[in-house]
């Protein structure tokens, strides 16, 4: 059983991952930038560890320091929590290598995923639906236009090295295809160093449906039902529920079954999540995430299940605890992701806390360093609170997160919290009727309506 | 590496405090200095208001020496840790110490060597002066902004 962990991150993840370690008896070492001295995280660590000044590029993102900081903590494994270097496959590779344990996948899967071309072609091959479009990288314009052709307009050109929403532009019609693929080459150049780009089919009003899946080192594989994500803003995710309003058992049950084989085929382990467009009826593969996704919390209320737990006992070696069997969804749940911005502009707020004041009661669970007294840095990204709801049913849950969200104090900084308080109230938020454009028209009309 | 003052209690200002409300018949004195705020006043017990009583993070193999690193960060001659490492005082075991308390040192003159992922870096002093104080052992783990020597 692995003794000692060293969090590779900050903010709320880093502090969810010290509470699954300590409530296991496994010493947590923080690691953390000079701006994070006095995170809540690091303050309740066993030890702690300063390595660099603020910029993530000289921190959080210095694979040296990290792995300087394990060697002399002496820990036995390292977690690198979402975003940072927890999808870099030569970090994961070198904590190896160094002799220590990496929470997550493995180094071979994280390089396979991490390539969307790559990764489309895995999962054809395992089964796996996927969004019609280019048989690879796109040569030229030429090539571009020919596969928009063939599929039929609108198309969208993706970055292979890209991912998490970034790199990506929309050719409506033909005219689009030229300046589409050459401003996705460029700024994937720009972004990741690497040009080479693909085309799929642009679906016009589908859902963003996630299936989350768990696999040990012994070939046993499990899934953890879906999640709709499709309440995004420039593809970042500000609302999340499961299930999904959209699907009835029997879909759900297919996926998670096509999934799962998919992962025993390919023989992943540890927490990995599969992200589909759903539109029609149909599941559309876009890619697949090889960590601990921020929206773990709503599957988590529905299967009881600690995923975090999980990750940890899988990197240890021991086998899962259930079968598919052992099972059970049980009501619904919704996270709303609180950022430090103002609720219409969306300037970022950074801060001292001044009262704080979180949610509580039965269903409600809010995953947050914050505290009062606290400084938010301005270095790092907006989001510093998850509030997560759960109830007997959707119904239910919704009432439960109106109540939550009028509780919630966050003085001193511009907070997201009216932003989700208004969603809470719109039909279309309450029939669970919107699809991954409903939120950016919401803020557009809303932007029109004010004369902003 | 830190360990961390907001826990240490200051008697001797507490006192002070105390009998400060006593001469001048304040009923109530808050005094704050390096992130520890201590408020005592007539009515209540002297509660130190550190913004959370959590546990403290410790220090890494705490060094023998040790000196509060919040007043010693803040010399004007403090030569910081630019890395995470291990820090060593000479070349080999068997060498003498780069640099002892007293010595005069030249600017660019090596003070230390850190040594992280197999390699030895050389510490070197930003200006010339003199060493007075070493808060480092060798063999001791360091993080970044650790205070090490201080130059005057």
């Amino acid at each position: 059983m692995i003794e000692k962990v060293l969090i590779a991150n900050r903010g709320e993840i880093a502090l969810r991952i010290l509470r699954g370690c300590r409530e296991m008896g496994i010493q947590t070492v923080a690691v953390h930038s000079t701006a994070d001295v006095d995170a809540m995280h690091v303050r309740l660590a066993d030890e702690s560890v300063c390595i660099g000044p603020p910029p993530i590029k000289d921190s959080y993102l210095s694979i040296p320091a990290i792995l300087s900081a394990a060697t002399i903590s002496n820990a036995d494994a390292i977690h690198p929590g979402y975003g940072f270097l927890s999808e870099n496959a030569n970090f994961a590779e070198m904590v190896e290598e160094h002799g220590f344990t990496f929470i997550g996948p493995s180094p071979e899967h994280i390089r396979l995923m991490g390539d969307k071309i790559a990764a489309k072609a895995a999962v054809i091959e395992a089964g796996i639906p996927v969004v019609p479009g280019s048989d690879g990288a796109v040569r030229d314009v030429e090539h571009a236009l020919e596969i928009g052709l063939e599929f039929g307009f609108p198309v969208i050109v993706k970055a292979t090295a890209g991912g998490g929403g970034r790199g990506m532009k929309i050719a409506h019609t033909k005219d689009d295809i030229a300046d589409a693929f050459n401003n996705a080459r460029a700024e994937a150049q720009a972004a990741f160093g690497n040009g080479e780009v693909y085309i799929e089919k642009f679906l016009t009003t589908p859902r963003h449906i996630e299936v989350q899946i768990l696999a040990d080192n012994h070939g046993n594989v499990v899934h953890l039902g879906e999640r709709d994500c499709s309440l995004q803003r420039r593809h970042q995710k500000v609302v999340e529920e499961a299930p999904s309003p959209a699907l009835n058992d029997s879909q759900r049950a297919e996926i998670g079954e096509i999934v799962s084989k998919a992962i025993g085929k390919i023989g992943y382990r540890n927490v990995g999540t599969i992200e589909f467009l759903f539109e029609d009826g149909k599941f559309y593969f876009i890619e697949m995430n090889t960590r601990l996704q921020v929206e773990h919390p709503v599957t988590e209320a529905i299967c009881g299940i600690d995923l975090v737990r999980e990750m940890l006992r899988v990197a240890s070696g021991a086998p899962l605890g259930f079968t598919q069997d052992d099972i059970k969804f049980s009501g619904h749940a919704i996270e709303c992701r609180i950022n430090a911005e103002h609720p219409e502009t969306f300037m970022p707020s950074p801060g001292k806390i001044g009262d704080y004041h979180a949610p509580g009661g039965l269903g409600v669970r809010v995953d947050s360093g914050l505290y009062s007294g606290y400084t938010v840095p301005p270095f790092y990204d907006s989001m510093i609170a998850k509030l997560i709801v759960h109830g007997n049913n959707r119904n239910e849950c919704m009432m439960r997160l109106r109540r939550a969200l009028s509780e919630f104090v966050i003085d001193g900084l511009h907070t997201s919290i009216p932003l989700h308080q208004r969603l809470m109230e719109e039909p279309d938020v309450i029939n669970g009727n919107y699809d991954i454009h409903w939120l950016e028209r919401f803020v557009d009309a809303k932007d029109d309506s004010d004369g902003a | 590496m830190a360990k961390n003052p907001k826990t240490d209690i200051d008697e001797n200002l507490v006192r002070k405090l105390a009998s400060l409300m006593d001469e001048t018949g304040l009923t109530e004195i808050e005094y704050g200095s390096d992130g520890v705020n201590i408020r005592v006043s007539k009515a209540s017990n002297v509660s130190v208001a550190a913004p959370l009583a959590a546990a403290p993070a410790a220090a890494i193999a705490p060094a023998t020496t040790e000196v509060p690193a919040t007043d010693a960060g803040s010399h004007a001659g403090a030569v910081k840790s630019p890395m995470v490492g291990v820090v060593y005082t000479s070349s080999d075991p068997d060498s003498p110490d780069f640099i002892k308390v007293g010595d005069q040192v030249s600017e660019g003159q090596t003070l230390l060597l850190i040594e992280a992922m197999k390699v030895f870096n050389p510490i070197l002093a930003p200006k010339a002066g003199r060493v007075t104080q070493i808060m480092v052992n060798s063999g001791s783990p360091v993080e970044f902004g650790e205070p090490m020597v201080i130059i005057e």
